[in-house]
């Protein structure tokens, strides 16, 4: 009897001492974790704040020793990511509509996936080099829509992924019952389905702008950049990761000031549209 | 509106209220099935059932689970096409149309053939849109039209005393009892002369339940009724026949006085006690 107790005593020692290490090494890791992130977040908001200036928003880059601003890369940006979700957005939602909705249990929609999973993961410097090798280097010249198309290329898989698994969670009754009313497919698909999934779409395609908005290798590849002020979406173009790759390196004060600036109104951006994703996926649970 | 004004003449009749004023009509067959089988990745759920539906009765099926009552009234609409590998043979005759035939239009025939199923689905939507989402699938109306037919709808589902006051909330912030309300309201809104019931009080408490099968009483006035249920009471409550299913086969099928009091068969007999199923 006692025996029983004792081994069952050492038993429960040993247990609760594994349990103990197991939490201490788990803390640690997300300690480690959220400093490291901290870390990041302090020193770009500390750097950065430094060079937030009315002008920053005014004036665009200009040569190293005059004071400049990021106004022409923050409109490329703009331009160019949403040149991207334009087109990226619309052919991820109706390829992910197929998968969902025309293409379920066929062998063709299997490949489909299978192909956007490795697109999903492809590396964006290998986007960005393909696309300058069909847009740019056959026209002899860098622009700022092909560095949409090379952006929408990386959009087009996190859209249709999400398209796919929101439509997916829409309940078969919901589509019996507006195709019991005598609802063609489209109409059930647009006005039930859609309508169901509407905020995770919305929320899929804020993700891949988060994403892409931060994406430089495919721009050097194709959009370029551009010291100046430019509209012209069939020349190159400014766009702030591009300014932030090109200044951090300058040896120029000014110049690194500004890099510090662009990476912060990034990462604020992001940081926002996560939020603004987060709020509105809240709101779909509810 | 031609139908409107045969709509408002037989509501006068439900006030009246005399069960005897719905067997004077005359009950002609809606649906008549020949030797109906149904087959699903190569299971074959029906087996050669034959039976006629008539107009303004009502009709429930009864049986076990998987005896192939749902897939019986699922095929009444031809629903069972939203997935593959699904199909039916034989005749299915609404009206004297071959509904099976390949040149049907389903989507027509869904018009005529309303479906209310075991979970109330309302559509994420105001309840207002709910019932009118078939209305503007079909006509063009002014908005104080579609407000007359969406009213309409509600207040033969008598859901409009309980719902005028919020018709612009979700239809979800609704309790199940009224959801499937809802869900009759939208199923009528578009005037079918058929509705299918598939165990629309399944999911519901006993006091809603109540108020579906009072309904139920009421639309028969205007509409051929099929209902499938799990509950022997419910059949015998609110049907006129009686069809009783076993593995796929019309094991009976006769009106509730013969099945619930004198059934022809043993088997019937033993489901209706209770030692079967």
């Amino acid at each position: 009897m006692t025996a029983i107790i004792t081994s069952l005593t050492s038993l429960y020692f040993r247990r609760r001492l594994f349990d103990g290490l197991v939490k201490i090494f788990a803390w640690s890791a997300v300690i480690f974790a959220a400093a490291v992130l901290l870390f990041v977040l302090g020193m770009l908001f500390v750097k950065g704040l430094e060079g937030i200036s009315f002008q920053l928003f005014t004036h665009s880059t200009s040569p190293a020793g005059t004071k400049g601003g990021l106004a022409n890369a923050m409109v490329g940006s703009l331009i160019i990511t949403f040149g991207a979700v334009a087109i990226g957005a619309p052919a991820g939602i109706l390829a992910g509509t197929y998968l969902a909705e025309y293409g379920r249990g066929k062998k063709l929609s299997g490949a489909i996936r299978f192909a956007n999973d490795i697109l999903l993961s492809s590396p964006s410097i290998i986007i960005g080099l393909f696309i300058y090798t069909i847009a740019v280097a056959p026209l002899k010249h860098f622009s700022a829509w092909s560095g949409s198309v090379a952006l929408a290329i990386i959009t087009l898989p996190v859209v249709l992924r999400t398209t796919e698994d929101m439509l997916l969670m829409v309940p078969n009754a919901l589509r019996e019952a507006a195709a019991a009313l005598g609802a063609t497919k489209w109409r059930v698909i647009i006005l039930i389905c859609y309508r169901s999934a509407r905020q995770g779409i919305i929320n899929g395609m804020l993700l891949a702008v988060a994403r892409i908005s931060g994406e430089t290798a495919p721009l050097i590849f194709t959009s370029l950049g551009n010291q100046n002020w430019s509209l012209d979406i069939a020349a190159p173009m400014a766009a702030l990761p591009i300014v932030i790759y090109n200044y951090a390196r300058s040896p120029y004060e000014d110049q690194i000031q500004l890099a510090w600036s662009g990476a912060l109104l990034i990462t604020v951006a992001i940081l926002l549209l996560n939020i603004v994703a987060k709020m509105l996926g809240g709101q779909n649970r509810r | 509106m031609k139908n409107q004004k045969t709509v408002s003449v037989k509501k006068t009749e439900v006030k009246t209220g005399t069960k005897n004023s719905v067997g004077a009509l005359p009950s002609s067959a809606k649906f008549e099935l020949q030797k109906v089988s149904f087959y699903y990745q190569g299971f074959q759920a029906l087996k050669d059932v034959s039976l006629t539906l008539k107009d303004r009765q009502v009709t429930a099926f009864i049986g076990p689970s998987g005896c192939g009552k749902s897939t019986l009234l699922r095929m009444l609409n031809r629903i069972y096409e939203l997935y593959p590998g699904q199909y039916a043979t034989g005749k299915i005759l609404f009206d004297g149309q071959n509904i099976l035939g390949r040149t049907v239009d389903v989507n027509r025939l869904r018009k005529s053939v309303g479906m209310v199923f075991q979970k109330p689905s309302p559509f994420p939507m105001s309840i207002f849109d709910n019932v009118a989402f078939g209305i503007r699938l079909y006509h063009k109306y002014s908005a104080s039209e579609l407000e007359g037919r969406v009213e309409t709808a509600l207040r033969k589902t008598g859901l409009w005393e309980e719902v005028k006051d919020k018709l612009k909330q979700s239809g979800n912030s609704l309790s199940g009892g009224q959801q499937q309300r809802v869900c009759i309201a939208r199923a009528i809104a578009i005037q079918p002369s058929v509705l299918l019931l598939d165990e629309p009080t399944s999911a519901l408490d006993p006091i809603s339940t109540q108020r579906i099968e009072e309904l139920v009483a009421e639309l028969k006035t205007d509409y051929c009724i099929a209902i499938v249920t799990h509950n022997m009471r419910q059949a015998a409550r609110v049907s006129d026949y009686t069809a009783f299913l076993y593995q796929g086969e019309l094991i009976e099928f006769d009106t509730n006085e013969k099945i619930f009091t004198q059934p022809r068969l043993k088997q019937t007999e033993d489901y209706i006690t209770g030692r079967i199923g």
